[in-house]
This record gives structure tokens, C-alpha cells and sequence, in this order.
């Protein structure tokens, strides 16, 4: 028996002791293989994925190495079985190549011939590939080369993609460090991410993703096309890089429901791009516009399952996705890897915060308990409507009143789900309400005098959730989220951990109706958070007014 | 060497070591050693082996060369050299195929009695020139002396002196210790999870007496196992006698944990190890087979009674004797090594059936399976098993092992981890509070709202949850775990169930409360729920009578809580028809007095040991003490309600109970009769 820090489990989790002494070197060791789904406070929980080893096979490591570093570092015997499942496992990928051909153009080729044959004897490959060249050669159809790569990737035999990128039009882009420096793990991002040609960056919310992409383009040099969640966030992007690059305000182009610009870097709408009218995608040209010469994905977990197909189309260009984390709550993560790319960089949330980049953050759960009429209606109600009786009672309004109260002077973000609520926390508040029907204009502008301090209080709906940028939030109040989404919350707590002057900590509540749907809900969320490594309270909202703040 | 002698027949020692493809000294010593065995003796004519050693050695179809022993009056080796010069390309392939098959081949449509000549076929081509000599049927053979000018004038083509090598590369031994070591947990503990789970919910025994195919992949499941390791952990527990064919309380057989067991479970890791190991070597169970398919194409199912072999523990004993000749440090190389020990053990053991390798082989993957093992090498611990010396080595593994721990870290998240494998009394406490999410040489527990609801419903209160977690818990009790007892706590219990045969409901209060306090009422268990409603644990056929005597006037509810009104049907039957064929009623009546004479005398034996009314025992006593009966043969009173809801007594031998239904002599039916078990009140002895 050795005295490693990490325990192999026969399930493929790995559980890494932290307080053991040589636990940064271990996590070192296996987090190119390995995916971390658990961070709470003492052990950590990675586990072992198909697409984790592949990821980490396109990243150049070998199985070797693999099974080198989890023997080097078990505490006990390594389950032989678990062994030859990671050998046998990463042997797969790479065993079939996309390769240009001079003569032929695009090709799958492979080393291993029965696996050619294997995959040629499927019936959904069989479609997407031409004439067979020679033994170990065939011929893929161009346009079939992402749909090729992810029905590979779904019979277990992922392609290694070397058939390259187009250049695309070249376009000269420069980061403009005069007033600011890259953070060092920005630029490993962008660097590995240019290195291994197309792929995801993971970073926490509030790591200065935007500049990670950034620095992508200035390596390629080339017309970009970034495609964004939202209208808000499209500005931001925009703003950020005529701030940080010596791209002008005139290169920079938003195509989106308002304003449809097409620029040597055009910044699109998730939205607009997924609009259908009469069973057509009109804005889908867009894609072939101009020669991009990189694509950039921003939040690549939202990314919405047309824009997928679209993508599949895509891969002769670099491709570049942003996100925090790689957990959809569709399950979609293969299409990801298979079609975007792999993992290219990532940095756990609790690392990058003890680098001082981000702000710590204070959870809170605030349980109230539902008055008794409002308990009978709960009780009573059909099993859809519980969820929004459940998160809607007023014992919560009184629980923000008394919280911003207590953080008077801090600026504070209340969040909320329904659109009632917010209404009504708003004119109980007297604060400024956003929500889905404000206009973009005045969004921008209640963004702009939250961010320069005019106003200490916010009332946002869930459009608040993503790529909006308002750093001086140190209080977030959530009184409803969107059932037990965990990347929501993910997000949430994204808004609070912009670095924060003089060190301050931020503070997350998160308001929750006792023994309802709401609780259950809440506890999911809860369970993603510790597992992340913030160790949440929680406290009575009887007991919030004697808690000193 | 004896295979020589027997290929050549009488000879000559020169002419017997010529043929022997080695060392000429080594070859004169074997013989010399089988001279002095008596196994060979100098005849007149030559040196002959002993008749009989022929036969026994014959039992094997071919000797290990291959070879049949010569004609009678063989051809001179010239001859045949010649002879097998004429044939044509064809029939040399066909005559070595057939050497190199065991000698021995069917002709088909070749005809028998040819000259060469004639030959037509290949096959006809070898027949006329007696290069194969035709036996009963349309079977043919090659003669010694053609298979030994086909050698070059040997028995063998390699040497048969040289010791084929080990192949082998270097490996730290103390991986190898750690790989053995490791494997050997898991396989105690896997055997442990299997049998604690197999308590609960045994599998069926298959008719044909094994495990079936699905209960086999439910227990790789769960043992994050392939099948053949699943099948492996079964046979060797069924081997340690940790198992064993029991039944389960409604009758059907099934596979459970035997007190074997509880005493194994007792005892240390390593002890416990090595009872696994001790089992499986000296076991004949061949679990390698299971999964594969006989020669009727039937499959092998796991703990099947034929699963075994008389060879299986002679080559476990010589894989790990070969093995063990591994030096430390060595290890088998990975692809050849395993095949290279097989290749040794066939040439110290030339006369096992061919399928010895393969029981050698399988030998070695079950070897690292149980942690003997490991890495392909032997560690000290593994060493001592291949000496025999299993408490030996228990001691040598058990520093290796994990060590077991008291404490466990409890986080945020709500789950548990214990970082090695945890006390026994620990262990079994955490499992009722808590789901188990992951194993291995760790454990993860997960609390949820319904694990520790579990543990309420054990007995545990909230304080002793918390005192546990506390006691168990390296770091401080996170507070939403705490959160969650109380949480757990304070809705235990808010709903209640009970059971009552009829309920009372009443507007008058007082009225209620008086009656359930009435001292005559006391017999019909009344009880008050609410100020209005009081529950009876008497049924409602005796309740409504007495209430009516007690001067309540009650009404019937029907369940949609309407009244119902009780109006007796009248009820009537058909009136009966039917004539009797005369001259039957004397035969009758005689068969009749015969049947009362039998029944008086048994009703007299029922009447001797009666306690007026048998006693009612409940289904599960009854069941025991039939079972008992029937293990002892002896001859019990049941209470038995017949056809007509009559309860009436029987004296009755019990024979077999299964299917519900108990087939027993019936002492006054003189006969074996069927009695549905659901119809026995009780059972007493006679």
C-alpha cells in the first residue's frame, strides 16, 4: 500500500484527497484525462470518460501516460480491468483519420483495417462516405465531414481530424495591451486552442472568456464571425474588443434581429440565426457570407441544436467555443467534442479564484416558510403550477426587503424567474426592473448605470443570465430560477465574480419556500455548487435579522 | 522415451535411442530409468515395453507424439523412404496432414483394395502403396513406420529434451506485490457485496441445478465485473462452501449464504483471502467454462454441477509451481509469456488431454483475478500459496493490504467518502443512512431525504444521526447534512397508518367517548383517533351486534360512505335428483363401513393427542413444522378447512410441500391425498 493521494474506484471515478500533501501534483497528472465533476470542500471526484480520454488523446497524450499517472499516484491497487478499458478506450481514437487527399480530396483513411470495415458495415456511415480509394482509404463527401466525424464519434470510433482549415480572408487583428496584459491563463488558452486547431475553451464565468477569443483572433488573423446568446451580450463583445484590439468600431459588424451588419468580424445572435420562417433558416447565409476565417462560439453548452447542424457544415473552419462549463443539460456533450472540438484548456472555478482573478462568494440559502394559506394552495394545486406557488410566495419579498436592507450600499442584483414577482419586488423596492420586454436601449442603459454606480439595486429577469458584464455586483438575491438548472445557477453566480475592488467577498442568497418543489429544486442547484467547492449555509429567514452582515 | 518404445514395438536399445529426437546420454538414462521402473524389459528379441502399458497408456487416443506403434512386419525405412518418393504432391500434403492430426483419418469414397496403379485420388494413391493401412468402417491409419521416415526417422521433429523457456521481462516486484495485493481486496470484497446482496434477494436455482445467464449478469453489474469474472467470484464462493442450495421461505430453491459465511465474514481481510484461495485451489470447478457451450452446443451456466474437471486443481498447482520459478524482479512478458508457460507445463505433463492447456491458462487469469498473482509474477504471498502454505501466506499479504478505517469524510455536497475500507460496524450503519455511489478501495455514500429516512425507520432519532455522523466524521458535520436530518426529522412519521378492521364515526362526541370507554366494549379494541372517529380491531360482523347490545343503534357505511341497509337474502337451493343403480348400494355400504372403520381409527388417534381444537398456528409456523415432518417422516394432526369451509382435523404423514400444496398420506383416506397449504390452519404433532 502506497500513500497517494488519489483512490481509483472500479465505477471509473477518481477520488482525489485535497489536504493530502502531494494532491496538486496528482490533480496535475490526471486532469488532462480526466473530467472533474465534484469539487466540495475535501474530496475531489473526477471521473474517467470515453470523451474525456479522447479529448486527452487529441491533446497528445498516451495511453500510457494515462496508466502511468493513476498507478503513480493510487493510494491502492489500480482495478486491472480499469486498465485496459483506458488503453483500449484511447487506442480508438485516432485509429481512423480525415485526411486530404491530393487527388481525391477529403478521405477517411485508417490504420487498422477491420475497424474500417467495421464502420463502413454501419448503416449511418455507409451514406455519408464515397468510392473506396484502396484497403485502407475511402472517400468522404466535403459537406459530409461533421456529420461523418459525429456519427463516428456515436459508434465509438471518434476520427482524428487532419484534413486542416481554410485560411479564410485575412484580416489584420492585434490585442492592444497598452492599458492592460493578458492574463497568463488567457493566453495558454488561446495558444493551446491555435495549436491544436479547433476546439473548447472551459474557464469560470467572469475569467475574461471574451478575451481568450480575442487573443484567438489576433493568432488567426483572419475574418471572424462570433456567434452570441444574446443582443446584450453582442454589444458587450463589441465594446470589449474595440477597447482591447485595434479592431474600430466601422470592422466590427452585429447581425442580429435589429441591425443585420456584415463586417470583416460580425458578431450574430444564437437567435437570429435559428429564426425560421416557412421552414427555412434565411439567415443561415450568413455562415457563407464572407471566407471566415474563425468561428467563435460564446456559452457553447446553450449552443441550440439547429446551430449544431450548422456546424456540421462547418468544419473546414477553425472553430473556437467558450463556455464554463461543459455540462449541458441535454446530454449533448459528444456533439460538442465531435463537432466543434475537443477540450482544448481548462481551468477549475477555485483555482483561478485563488489566483486572486475572480471574487470569492458567500452562498446563502434563505429558507422561508409558506404562510398557511398559501401552504393549503400549494398543497392542493396541479403538479405544474406548484413550482411557480412554490417560488412566488410573499414571504419571500419580505426576506429581499430585510436583505437589501442589510447590504445597503453594496450593489445588489435581484433575480428572479416570474415576471410578476420582479414586478412586484421592484415596486416594493423602488428599483429598476429588466426583464424580456425591455428594450434593448434602456437595458443598456440601466446596465451602464448600474456598472458606474449610479443605481444600487437591479431587478432582473432571467435575461440577465448570460454575457452581461456587471462587475460591480457584489449582493445577488435569487428568488426563482428555472427549476433545477445547475449551468443557471453556474451563470448566476458568474454575475458576482468579477474581481471586486478592496477584496471583498460576494454574496449569493438564494431565497427558498421549506418542504415545497422549491426546496427540491434548490437542493440540486445546491449539490452543483458544493460541488464546485462553495460550501453553501443556510439559514431561517426568522434568523436573517440577527445575522450580522 | 516410452513413447518411442511403444511406436517402435520390440527393438533394440541402438534403434530406440536413434529414434528419440535428443541427447543420446539423456536418452540412454531415461531408458535405463524405465528399465529399472519395470515399465520396459529386455526380451529375447529386443527391449519390449511391459503389455498393459500400452493399454493404459492408450487410454489417450494417441501417445503424445502422435504416433501409432509399427506394423506388425514393417517395411524397411528404405522402403518406405522410397514408397513415399513416388507419391505425387498431393498425397504428401494429404499423408502429413494426416501425421500432424493424430495419425489417424476416414477415407470417404477412396476405394480400399487398389494398386498403385490404379489410384485414382490421393487417398487411393497412400492405400495401395500401405502408406495407410485401412481399419474397420472407412477409417484408416498411419503406421508407425511411415509417421517415422515422415519425422526424418525420429518420433518427434523438435527435441523433446530441451525444457521450453519461460518467456519473461523485468517488472518491480513491489508493483507486482501491490497489483496482487489490490486484486485480492477486491475480490474479497466483491465476494463479501455478492453474498450480503445474494441474503436479501437470492437468485433461483436452475432446475438443471446452476445459475441462470441473467442472475449472472445482474451480479457483473453489480460487481462492476465482466462475466467471467462474475462467474469466477460465484464458483469460488460456491467452492469455499460460502454458498450453498437452500430454499427460500416460500419453497423455491435458491442460492444462499451458508453460516459458512457469517464466520468467514468474522474473520481478517487476508485470513478471508486466504480461504478464497485455499477453496479455489483444491476446487475441480472449472469456472472458465461458463459462458462457452458443451459439445451438444448447450451452455455452460455457473454453478452448474457438471462445471467441473479432474484436472482443474492439478493445473492450478503446476501454473503456480511454474510460475513460481519466475524469479522476483520477473515477471511473464506480456502476448508470449502465458503461452510459453503452457508451452512448459505441456512438456512436463506431455500426456495430458489437450484440453489441460487450456485449464492452465485459464488458471493463470484466475490466479491474477484472486490476487495469487499479479502483473504476471508471483508475489511472496503468491509464493507461498504455490508452496501450499495458505496461513503463510495470509501474513504475507496482510501488510500489503488496505487498511481498514473508522473515519469517514463527510462534505458539503452531502456525500460521505471513506478512503479505504471501513470497519465492519461502521460500514453497516453507514449503508442505512446513507446510498452508496461508488466502490472500490474507496467508498462513496450519498445522504439523501430518503436514506436517512431509512435510518428513522430503523429506530434512529435525529440526535443519534447527528451523534453517529459526528463519531464517524474526521471534519466537522457540514451544515446542510444537518439541515437535512432536520429536515427529514421533522416529517418523519407526519402521516400514520395503522390497521383497524372497522372504524366508528359519530357527530355526538360524548356519545363516542362513552362507548369506547364502556368496560363491555373493552373486547371489541376499541380506540379514538379524533373527537369523532374511533377505530375497532374487531370486524364489523362481531362489532355491529355488540354495539346493538351496548344500546347503540349503528349504521353500515359502504365504502363510497353511503348507508348501506342490511336485509338478509333469502337464500334457497335446488331441489336434488338422481337414482341410484340398484345392487351398487350393498358394494357401497360395505366400501362405506370399511372408510368409517378406517376414519374411527384415526379420528381415535386424532382424539388421543387432541387438545380439543387444533391449534391455529400462523402460515409460516405451519409451514416450518410440516417441513419438519417431513424430514422426520412422522405423522402430524393438521387442521384443514375442507370444501365446504368446514374446519375438520386429518392424521396425516407429510410427504413433499411445494407449490402450495402438500401431498401427505391421509391416514383415513388411506391414501396420499393433496392439501392446499392456504387451507391448514394448524399443525400439531400426532
Amino acid at each position: 500500500m502506497s500513500d497517494g493521494p488519489l483512490i481509483v474506484q472500479s465505477d471509473k471515478t477518481l477520488l482525489l484527497e485535497v489536504d493530502h500533501p502531494s494532491a496538486p501534483e496528482a490533480r496535475k497528472a490526471i486532469a488532462p484525462f480526466a473530467e472533474l465533476e465534484r469539487s466540495p470542500e475535501h474530496i475531489h471526484t473526477y471521473r474517467l470518460t470515453p470523451l474525456g480520454l479522447w479529448n486527452a488523446r487529441a491533446a497528445g497524450h498516451d495511453a500510457e501516460q494515462v496508466v502511468d499517472a493513476l498507478l503513480k499516484w493510487s493510494r491502492y491497487a489500480v482495478p486491472h480491468a480499469l486498465l485496459v478499458d483506458v488503453a483500449e478506450t484511447m487506442g480508438r481514437y485516432g485509429r481512423l483519420r480525415l485526411e486530404k487527399h491530393p487527388v481525391h480530396g477529403l478521405v477517411l483513411s485508417s490504420t487498422d483495417r477491420p475497424v474500417l470495415e467495421e464502420v463502413l458495415r454501419a448503416k449511418k456511415i455507409a451514406g455519408m462516405v464515397g468510392a473506396r480509394l484502396d484497403d485502407d482509404t475511402v472517400a468522404v463527401h466535403p459537406s459530409e465531414r461533421g456529420n461523418l466525424k459525429q456519427a463516428l464519434l456515436k459508434i465509438g470510433w471518434p476520427a482524428e481530424d487532419f484534413a486542416g482549415y481554410v485560411d479564410g480572408e485575412a484580416h489584420a487583428i492585434d490585442l492592444d495591451q497598452s492599458t492592460w496584459t493578458l492574463r497568463p491563463y488567457q493566453s495558454e488558452a488561446a495558444q493551446s486552442f491555435w495549436d491544436g486547431g479547433s476546439g473548447v475553451v472551459v474557464l469560470p464565468c467572469g475569467a475574461g472568456k471574451t478575451l481568450v477569443g480575442a487573443a484567438a483572433m489576433a493568432h488567426a488573423q483572419a475574418t471572424t464571425l462570433i456567434l452570441v446568446t444574446n443582443t446584450v451580450s453582442a454589444r458587450q463583445w463589441k465594446d470589449e474588443l474595440i477597447a482591447r484590439t485595434s479592431l474600430t468600431a466601422d470592422e466590427i459588424g452585429e447581425y442580429s434581429g435589429a441591425v443585420k451588419e456584415v463586417r470583416p468580424v460580425t458578431i450574430a445572435t444564437y437567435q437570429v440565426l435559428t429564426t425560421r420562417r416557412k421552414g427555412v433558416y434565411p439567415h443561415l447565409e450568413l455562415l457563407d457570407a464572407r471566407d471566415w476565417g474563425l468561428i467563435v462560439y460564446d456559452e457553447v453548452h446553450l449552443l441550440p441544436a439547429p446551430i449544431f447542424r450548422m456546424t456540421a457544415d462547418l468544419q473546414a473552419r477553425r472553430r473556437l467555443g467558450l463556455t464554463a462549463t461543459l455540462v449541458r443539460e441535454d446530454g449533448r456533450e459528444g456533439e460538442v467534442f465531435s463537432l466543434i472540438g475537443p477540450k482544448r484548456y481548462d481551468a477549475p472555478w477555485k483555482d483561478i479564484e485563488a489566483q486572486g482573478y475572480i471574487a470569492p462568494a458567500d452562498c446563502v440559502e434563505v429558507r422561508v416558510t409558506l404562510p398557511d394559506g398559501e401552504r393549503l394552495a400549494y398543497a392542493t394545486s396541479d403538479p405544474d403550477t406548484r413550482y411557480r406557488l412554490a417560488s412566488c410566495t410573499h414571504a419571500k419579498i419580505d426576506v429581499v426587503r430585510d436583505l437589501v436592507r442589510q447590504h445597503a450600499g453594496q450593489p445588489t442584483l435581484v433575480i428572479g424567474q416570474y415576471i410578476d414577482q420582479l414586478d412586484e419586488i421592484a415596486a416594493m423596492l423602488d428599483a429598476p426592473v429588466i426583464k424580456g420586454e425591455t428594450p434593448v436601449k434602456e437595458r443598456q442603459r440601466l446596465f451602464n448605470a448600474f456598472r458606474s454606480g449610479e443605481i444600487g439595486l437591479l431587478v432582473v429577469s432571467k435575461v440577465a443570465n448570460f454575457s452581461i458584464d456587471l462587475p460591480s455586483a457584489e449582493v445577488a438575491i435569487q428568488v426563482s430560477g428555472s427549476f433545477g438548472s445547475r449551468q443557471e445557477e453556474a451563470q448566476r453566480l458568474g454575475r458576482l465574480l468579477r474581481p471586486k475592488t478592496e477584496g471583498r467577498s460576494a454574496h449569493f442568497y438564494t431565497i427558498v419556500s421549506r418542504d415545497t418543489v422549491d426546496a427540491d429544486f434548490a437542493q440540486n442547484r445546491q449539490r452543483f455548487l458544493a460541488e464546485q467547492g462553495y460550501a453553501y449555509r443556510i439559514i431561517d429567514a426568522g434568523d436573517l435579522t440577527a445575522e450580522p452582515s | 522415451m516410452l513413447d518411442a518404445l511403444l511406436v517402435a514395438g520390440q527393438t533394440t536399445s541402438a534403434d530406440l535411442i536413434s529414434i528419440v529426437h535428443a541427447d543420446e546420454a539423456r536418452t540412454s538414462r531415461a531408458l535405463q530409468r524405465l528399465l529399472d521402473l519395470a515399465l520396459a524389459w529386455e526380451a529375447p528379441g529386443g527391449i519390449r515395453a511391459l503389455s498393459g502399458v500400452a493399454d493404459a497408456m492408450r487410454g489417450l487416443p494417441v501417445g503424445t507424439s502422435g504416433l501409432r506403434p509399427c506394423s506388425p512386419e514393417p517395411a524397411a525405412p528404405e522402403e518406405v523412404a522410397a514408397r513415399l518418393a513416388e507419391l505425387g504432391p498431393a498425397a504428401t500434403a494429404l499423408l502429413r496432414h494426416v501425421d500432424a492430426h493424430g495419425g489417424e483419418g476416414t477415407t470417404g469414397s477412396a476405394r480400399r483394395t487398389v494398386t498403385p496403379a490404379q489410384a485414382a485420388t490421393p487417398a487411393e494413391e497412400l492405400i495401395s502403396r500401405r502408406l495407410l493401412v485401412p481399419r474397420e468402417g472407412d477409417a484408416v491409419v498411419l503406421p508407425g513406420e511411415v509417421g517415422l521416415a515422415l519425422r526424418g526417422g525420429r518420433t518427434t521433429t523438435d527435441p523433446v529434451d530441451e525444457v521450453p523457456d519461460l518467456a519473461t521481462t523485468a517488472r518491480d516486484a513491489a508493483l507486482v506485490a501491490r497489483t496482487a495485493a489490490g486484486a485480492a481486496f477486491d475480490v474479497v470484497r466483491r465476494v463479501e457485496l455478492l453474498l450480503d446482496h445474494w441474503g436479501l434477494q437470492p437468485p433461483s436455482v436452475l432446475r438443471s441445478g446452476g445459475l441462470a445467464v441473467r442472475d449472472l449478469k445482474l451480479v457483473a453489474r453489480e460487481l462492476h465485473v465482466d462475466e467471467a469474472g462474475a462467474a469466477l467470484i460465484v464458483e469460488v464462493a460456491l467452492a469455499c462452501g460460502l454458498i450453498a442450495e437452500g430454499t427460500e421461505p416460500d419453497g423455491t430453491p435458491a442460492w444462499l449464504p451458508t453460516e459458512e459465511f457469517d464466520i468467514w465474514s468474522g474473520t481478517p481481510i487476508s485470513e478471508r483471502w486466504a480461504r478464497l484461495v485455499g477453496g479455489w485451489l483444491s476446487s475441480s470447478r472449472v469456472p472458465s467454462l461458463v459462458g462457452s457451450r458443451d459439445a451438444a452446443g448447450k451452455s455452460w451456466n455457473a454453478l452448474a454441477p457438471e462445471l467441473s474437471s479432474g484436472l482443474a486443481e492439478e493445473a492450478r498447482r503446476l501454473a503456480l509451481q511454474v510460475l513460481a520459478e519466475v524469479p522476483d524482479g520477473k515477471v511473464l512478458a506480456v502476448g508470449t509469456g502465458v503461452a510459453s508457460l503452457v508451452q512448459r507445463i505441456g512438456w512436463l505433463r506431455p500426456r495430458r488431454p489437450t484440453v489441460f492447456a487450456e485449464l492452465v491458462s485459464a488458471a493463470l487469469v484466475e490466479a491474477a483475478a484472486l490476487g495469487v498473482s499479479g502483473a504476471g509474477g508471483l508475489p511472496p504471498s503468491g509464493r507461498l500459496v504455490a508452496e501450499g502454505d495458505l496461513p503463510a501466506a495470509a501474513r504475507a499479504i496482510e501488510p500489503q493490504l488496505p487498511r481498514a478505517v473508522d473515519q469517514v469524510l463527510l462534505q458539503a455536497d452531502l456525500t460521505a467518502v471513506a478512503p479505504g475500507p471501513l470497519e465492519t460496524e461502521v460500514a453497516r450503519r453507514m449503508h442505512l443512512l446513507a446510498d452508496v455511489e461508488s466502490r472500490g478501495g474507496a467508498t462513496v455514500y450519498r445522504f439523501t431525504s430518503g436514506s436517512l429516512r431509512r435510518g428513522f425507520d430503523a429506530g434512529w432519532s435525529a440526535l443519534e444521526v447527528r451523534e453517529f455522523l459526528t463519531s464517524v466524521s474526521q471534519t466537522p458535520v457540514p451544515q446542510p447534512l444537518d439541515f437535512l436530518v432536520d429536515d427529514v426529522a421533522r416529517t418523519f412519521g407526519s402521516v400514520r397508518v395503522g390497521h383497524a378492521e372497522a372504524f366508528l364515526r359519530a357527530d355526538d362526541e360524548a356519545a363516542l367517548a362513552a362507548l369506547v370507554h364502556d368496560p363491555r366494549a373493552r373486547t371489541l379494541g376499541l380506540r379514538l383517533l379524533a373527537p369523532t372517529v374511533a377505530i375497532a380491531t374487531s370486524p364489523i360482523d362481531v362489532l355491529l351486534p355488540r354495539l346493538r347490545e351496548l344500546g347503540a343503534a349503528p349504521v353500515v357505511e359502504a365504502a363510497d360512505g353511503t348507508v348501506r341497509v342490511s336485509r338478509p337474502d333469502l337464500q334457497r337451493a335446488r331441489s336434488r335428483r338422481g337414482r341410484r343403480p340398484a345392487g351398487a348400494v350393498e358394494a357401497r355400504q360395505a366400501a362405506q363401513v370399511q372408510a368409517v372403520a378406517t376414519a374411527i381409527r384415526a379420528g381415535d388417534r386424532a382424539e388421543s393427542s387432541r387438545p380439543s381444537t387444533a391449534t391455529t398456528t400462523s402460515p409460516s409456523g405451519a409451514l416450518a413444522a410440516l417441513r419438519e415432518a417431513i424430514e422426520s417422516g412422522s405423522t402430524v394432526v393438521i387442521g384443514y378447512v375442507d370444501n365446504h369451509g368446514a374446519t375438520g382435523e386429518r392424521v396425516v404423514d407429510p410427504r413433499r410441500l411445494d407449490g402450495g400444496r402438500l401431498s401427505a398420506f391421509d391416514h383415513r383416506a388411506d391414501d396420499v391425498r393433496e392439501f392446499a397449504v392456504h387451507r391448514i390452519t394448524g399443525v400439531r404433532r400426532a
